[in-house]
């Protein structure tokens, strides 16, 4: 009797154990058929196949956000129409916050405020920035080396690691699925080896076919359009920057009002080198520090405030403390 | 009695709405001043007192208080604890912040929000000797000694309205990126 019962509870976990391994099977099959699998692929090849799939690709990730020690979960649908992307981005905590890109412009929604939207050619989704990059000329500043296999969200992902090849930007990991070739986890990371932001997908869902909802809210129409351009003055800066890191160029100078601060006027340049974006304010000096220097630090992100004179220097971007400071070291007035 | 004490200060941290307890606080006057003393330690908890009474130096006041203790003049309770409530959103830095900058404040705080937080928690550093200011997001962080906070207001006025033009850099800063070229 005992024997029996003994007999019949293992041919119960066999079953079970049969029924979800063929669904296991099933789904994989269904995703790896889609993409043609390729073996012995170089790191570059890696990313670049990383930039089509995000670019081109149906899909829905869970992933969040790690920063000291909170993470904040958020979610981004994304869909291809007549080969335009459509990409729908929220947060899964806290008060509603949503955006939809599509088109050349993204909206914004947020619960108790006024929906509006604005002009964004760029991709403003979570791995946009890598999904961007020239690799091919970033391999001027960077390397890219394979570190293996590993897995996340349930999928094998191979690990791919950038190494600046100076200390005036950040390295990172890059965990790329090796089915659908979407990134699952970023790691921004400085000279000594320390993660300082991360993001970490938790769930992936791709699809052949644009999830139904995102279709249905490209007809959707937009909240009014803010002209954002209009608070600047198209003139250049009057001021320039000496000196730049490998790799980075002025994408903007100009003059601009701060509409959040009194609309406070203000010569502004914008650095990028394909990942990250810098900003340099520079306008006259309001309120003196104790300090002429403050530096303000949040996982990756820089805030590099200087006085000198009777004006104040501020720099934002995702760079080491040496990079600002060396950038603010070299800014000039134009003659 | 404690149990009440108790359920007041969940209304006060906004984590329970009980309705039979507020309609008691609207006619026990007792309550009421219980409630509005739980928000006051709120406020000193959260270092916020200092913009209630911005030119007043607390530690003074605290001692006056004390002093007189029985009466109980320094909170309003003529209001109804409705409004009180009310009052204490507005308190709340993250309402207040976003009404501040308008509708621009958004599109920032959806990309960046990250960086904004971070920013309104901290408070004006005080013992600043490598100039490396590191923030926080502990809830108590904001907290200083009330001593401290009297002696230094000058300077950390200036520290917190500059902490201010921060923020707007960085919620500009944001706004660009969307309107990169």
């Amino acid at each position: 009797m005992k024997l029996r019962l003994y007999f019949s509870t293992l041919v119960a976990a066999l079953l079970v154990f049969i029924s979800s391994g063929a669904f296991a099977l099933q789904s994989t099959e269904a995703v790896a058929a889609k993409i043609e699998k390729k073996e012995g692929l170089t790191a570059i090849e890696y990313l670049q196949l990383m930039q089509t799939a995000y670019k081109n690709s149906n899909y829905e990730i869970l992933y969040l956000n790690n920063l000291k020690n909170t993470a904040e979960p958020k979610q981004l649908i994304h869909g291809v129409i007549n080969q335009e992307e459509i990409a729908y981005f929220r947060y899964l905590n806290g008060v509603m916050r949503e955006s939809l890109q599509y088109r050349g412009k993204i909206s914004y929604f947020e619960q108790g405020s006024q929906a509006y939207t604005l002009q964004s050619t760029q991709n403003q989704s979570v791995f946009a920035n890598i999904a961007n990059f020239d690799y091919d000329k970033g391999d001027a500043f960077y390397d890219y080396i394979i570190l293996g296999k590993g897995r996340i969200a349930g999928k094998t992902a191979m690990a791919i690691r950038m190494i600046s090849k100076d200390q005036y930007r950040y390295s990172y990991i890059v965990w790329i699925d090796t089915d659908s070739y979407l990134p699952l986890r970023l790691d921004t990371l400085n000279n000594a080896n320390i993660i300082l932001e991360q993001i970490m997908v938790v769930s992936l869902q791709v699809s052949g076919k644009i999830n139904p909802w995102l279709e249905s809210l490209s007809h959707q129409q937009l909240p009014e359009l803010i002209n954002f351009s209009q608070t600047s003055n198209h003139q250049a800066s009057l001021w320039k920057v000496g000196w730049l890191p490998t790799g980075f160029r002025v994408v903007k100078d100009d003059q601009h009002k701060l509409v959040m601060y009194q609309n406070e006027p203000v010569s502004y340049i914008m650095l990028n080198d394909g990942i990250v974006s810098v900003s340099v304010y520079i306008a006259a000096k309001k309120i003196a520090l104790e300090n002429k220097q403050k530096i303000i630090q949040r996982g990756a992100t820089v805030l590099y405030t200087y006085q000198k004179n009777n004006f104040e220097i501020n720099v934002i971007g995702e760079i080491p403390v040496a990079t600002a400071k060396r950038l603010i070291e070299s800014i000039s007035m134009v003659k | 009695m404690k149990d009440m004490n108790e359920q007041l200060s969940a209304i006060v941290d906004n984590e329970l709405i009980d309705e039979q307890l507020i309609n008691e606080l609207l006619i026990n006057k007792d309550k009421q001043d219980q409630f509005s003393r739980y928000h006051l330690i709120g406020d000193v908890i959260r270092g916020d007192v200092a913009d209630q009474f911005l030119d007043i130096d607390i530690s003074q006041q605290v001692m006056a208080k004390i002093k007189q203790q029985d009466t109980n003049d320094f909170v309003v309770v003529d209001e109804p604890p409705k409004k009180i409530a009310q009052q204490t959103e507005n308190n709340n830095n993250v309402i207040s912040f976003v009404k501040r900058f308008g509708q621009y404040a958004i599109a920032a705080s959806v990309a960046g929000v990250v960086v904004l937080t971070s920013l309104m928690t901290s408070e004006p550093t005080i013992d600043n000797n490598s100039g490396l200011e590191v923030l926080k997001t502990v809830p108590f962080g904001g907290a200083n000694p009330v001593s401290l906070q009297a002696n230094k207001k000058q300077s950390q006025q200036d520290a917190k309205e500059h902490n201010e033009r921060l923020e707007a850099l960085l919620n500009d800063h944001q706004l660009q990126l969307q309107a990169q070229p």
